[in-house]
Order: C-alpha cells, then structure tokens, then sequence
C-alpha cells in the first residue's frame, strides 16, 4: 500500500513540476527537505503531530519554506502534510530524484559530507564519480555531522566511503 | 520262766480260776483252729485283694514316677530348647547387630562418597559461572571501554576538524575517487 502510494505520490508530483517547467530545482529541493525531515526531530514531530489541526502544520510548511523553495516545493510538501502522509516525504523525495533522474538517462549519486561543499567541488566530485563509475550521474549532497570528515558517495549499490566516521568505526571494531 | 513252766503251774492248781493269759487246750484247739481258718480265709481272699491292691498302688506310683521322670525329662528339654533359643537369640541379635553396622558403614561410605561427587560438581560449576561471568564481565568492560573510547575520540577528531581540514579531506576524496580509473 505505501508503495503504491508513493508511485502515486511521484507521477502526480512529477507531472505538476514538469508542467511548471521546475523538475530539477523540485527535485532538489524535495530532496534537501527530505534529509532535513529526517535529521530534524523537531521538525519531523511537529509535521507529524496528529494533535495539531492540519491547517496548522501546513501553515508551518509555508513559513518554513516561504522564499527559500519553489512554490511547486511548498505546494507539494503542504499536500503531503494536508493528507497525513508526511511520513512518506523521504521516499517520495528520493523515488522523485531517482524518476527525475533516469528521465535525464542520469544516476542518482548521493553524497553525504561533514561540510558543505562549493559549487566547484561539487563539479569536480560529480566528474571524478562519473569517472569512477562510467555513468552519467546527478549529484545530491547532503550535509551530515555523522560523517565527522570526508565523504561518502553512494551511486547505486556501489558505495565509496572514506569518511573519518568509517575509520573511527573500523578503529573500534578492532577493540 | 518259760512258757511250759507257766502252763504247768497253772494245771497243777485245779482252784485257779481261768488264767488270763493260758487258755484251756479245747480253747486253744479250737482256738487255734477258728484261728487258721481265719488266716486261711485272709490269704484266700484279703491277701490276693490287699496284694493286687498293693500292685495297683505300686504300679500308681511307678507310674506317678515315670511320669514325673518323664516331665523331669520334658522340663530338661524345653530348658535345653530354651537355653538354644536363648543362644541363638544372642546369636541373631549379634548377627543382625554387626549387619546393621555394615548396613551403616557403607551407607555412610555411599553417602560421604556421594557427597563429595556432589560437592566436586557443585564447585567446578561454582568455578565455571565465575569464568564465565569474569569473561562476561571482561567482555563487557572491554566494549564498554571500546564504547567510550570511541566517542571520546570521534569528539576529540571532531574537534580537531578545523574548515580547512575539512576541505582537504573533501578535495582528497575528489582527487582520489578520480584517479581510481
């Protein structure tokens, strides 16, 4: 049923961004809001919090986001929210990434860094992993403490790590 | 004075009444004979009587005799079966004395036997759950330490982490996933 419901999800929100001509900034941004839902126990337990009346939490969304994403972005999320299936939002994020991407014939490569990086790393990562691994692929950087330093990259089943978090945990795993 | 003396002097005097010892010869014959006749019936007829009553009385008291012998006999056996009973009592009772004893040293030797297996188990299981729970325990420190060790020092790498750290650890990672082809 949840899958279902986000294929749905998906094609509805995929045709709406594509008729307003904003697939790629939709994408991102429904991706960025994603890994913020999931990293944000505050803001995952006020979208979530079935006490709050609906107007309520969709009126959060719009603050939240008001001048910051596309109106498609805010439209979207305030339906998820509306329709008390918030908790969808990193699936439906992340099947609309994947459906936006392979229409552009491109791979999803997830990158997760400790900082954030500049639009010129960003660059020169997506070249050396589409280098590494023959694809053509579409970048999402998300930024996660966890990760403590360096990178991990995630392109399909293929994952490149080689974060400081990893090298703690092989450290600990020798104790 | 002899007895023909005396019946002499009393014929010679004819004036003598009757004397009161010697009778006159008629009496005396007749006398005599009522006198055998009267031991001749006696031993016709009270001698076989008082004879077979005398047998009968005699053979009474054989008979009392050989019973009483016969009891005397009697009494010596039952108190010689007593006195074997007795002995034999006594036989039994240290019989049964030195069985019970045995009885009772090897149950004692079973049971300090048993004992001991039981104390022996009981210790090298003691012995067991102690390594057990010292390798436990151990285990456990060790992960704990492990646990925050690793925090301690992802907090120390953390903070050593400065931007430009940061950003070379980035740019490595580009130059390096870049020159894996």
């Amino acid at each position: 049923m949840s899958s279902q419901q986000v294929t749905a999800y998906v094609n509805a929100m995929f045709e709406i961004a594509a008729a307003n001509g904003a697939v790629a900034i939709v994408e991102d941004e429904m991706f960025r809001l994603a890994r913020a839902y999931e990293s944000n126990e505050a803001l995952r337990s006020s979208l979530s919090d079935s006490t709050l009346p609906t107007d309520r939490r969709q009126k959060i969304v719009e603050q939240l986001l008001a001048g910051k994403a596309h109106n498609v972005t805010v439209q979207l999320t305030s339906l998820l929210v509306g329709t008390g299936h918030v908790s969808l939002l990193p699936e439906v994020a992340d099947a609309l990434v994947k459906r936006a991407s392979s229409e552009k014939q491109l791979e999803v490569a997830e990158v997760r860094s400790a900082v954030a990086l500049n639009d010129a790393q960003k660059s020169r990562l997506a070249e050396a992993l589409s280098k590494a691994t023959g694809k053509k692929l579409n970048l999402k950087v998300v930024v996660d403490p966890n990760v403590i330093g360096g990178i991990v990259a995630t392109v399909g089943d293929e994952v490149i790590d080689d974060s400081i978090r990893t090298r703690l945990d092989q450290v600990k795993s020798r104790f | 004075m002899n007895f023909s003396v005396l019946i002499a002097k009393t014929y010679d005097d004819p004036t003598q009444s009757i004397s009161w010892l010697v009778p006159k010869i008629g009496e005396l014959i007749y006398g005599g004979i009522a006198s055998l006749l009267v031991f001749f019936m006696l031993f016709k007829f009270g001698w076989p009587a008082a004879k077979k009553a005398l047998e009968t009385r005699t053979a009474t008291i054989q008979k009392e005799l050989d019973d009483s012998a016969a009891a005397r006999r009697d009494a010596e056996n039952d108190a010689a079966n007593i006195r074997k009973a007795l002995s034999n009592i006594d036989s039994d009772r240290a019989k049964m004395l030195a069985e019970a004893d045995a009885n009772v040293a090897s149950m004692l030797s079973e049971g300090r036997t048993r004992i001991a297996a039981e104390v022996a188990e009981l210790e090298a299981r003691a012995l067991a759950e102690i390594a057990a729970s010292r390798a436990r325990v151990g285990d456990e420190l060790r992960a704990e330490i492990a646990r925050y060790a690793a925090i301690a020092t992802a907090d120390a790498v953390r903070a050593s982490l400065d931007n430009q750290t940061q950003q070379e650890l980035v740019d490595s990672f580009i130059a390096k996933v870049g020159a894996s082809r």
